[in-house]
């Protein structure tokens, strides 16, 4: 089972509940629900909120491989994952990315939602602008794109 | 020929809008292109060394969303997208 969505901050904010009820199954009996928020301070600058950009398509692609390299490589077979990440201008504390799984046992639920993540950083093609309390704002520097047939 | 590069993250900043396009040699390459690019920021930015610098260390991606090589041959009026380092999530 997999689910994973791109949602523009002005029509649809991110929900946990909405985690919650897609991985929900009685055939599991681990879940993670991961979420990363929008902090106050990075680099010793003070952020008032961030925009994130996204490639939908290229980001969208990238989490569909991801999912499916769980299988191959982690062999991890019985899961349910759920993907939702922000685009548009977050504020302090609002949820950028949410990453819930679900498995038959913790261990393998620790592994996929950490290899999620980090794959996600390394591959998908999201880019943030950080907006500071003077009224300046940065794109933040990023890592070259690291694909999987490179 | 003509081609459209749709601009994300960091590269947004080359153009008001969220497509440069560039007049360029048929049969052009993305390595002609990638030199055409910094061809247009040493122009209209004052050789801004941020802006080449992440034009040098973008990926690219074909309008099928596949991340391109610099021997890519790119055709008339075809979209490909500028990919700059990322950092999301």
């Amino acid at each position: 089972m997999f689910q994973a969505r791109i949602l523009d901050s002005k029509i649809r904010k991110l929900i946990i509940k909405d985690a919650e009820k897609f991985i929900s199954s009685s055939d599991f009996g681990a879940s993670i629900i991961f979420s990363g928020t929008v902090r106050n301070s990075n680099n010793n600058k003070l952020v008032k909120g961030i925009t994130y950009d996204t490639h939908d398509a290229l980001v969208i692609k990238s989490f569909d491989e991801i999912y499916k390299e769980a299988s191959e490589k982690l062999k991890i077979l019985n899961k349910a994952v759920f993907i939702d990440h922000a685009k548009g201008f977050l504020d302090l504390g609002e949820i950028s990315i949410i990453i819930a799984v679900a498995c038959k046992h913790r261990d393998e639920a620790y592994i996929l939602s950490r290899y999620i993540i980090e794959e996600i950083k390394k591959r998908s093609p999201i880019w943030k602008k950080e907006h500071y309390h003077n009224d300046e704002s940065d794109w933040l520097k990023g890592n070259p794109l690291v694909h999987e047939n490179n | 020929m003509n081609i459209k590069i749709e601009l994300f993250g960091a590269a947004r900043d080359f153009s008001k809008q969220n497509i440069l396009e560039l007049n360029v040699e048929n049969n052009s390459s993305l390595r002609d292109i990638r030199a055409k690019m910094i061809e247009y920021i040493k122009k209209n930015f004052s050789n801004n060394e941020n802006y080449i610098k992440i034009i040098n260390s973008s990926a690219f991606s074909s309008k099928e969303n596949i991340i391109i090589s610099d021997n890519y041959k790119i055709t008339n009026n075809e979209k490909i997208a500028i990919i700059p380092p990322i950092g999301g999530g």
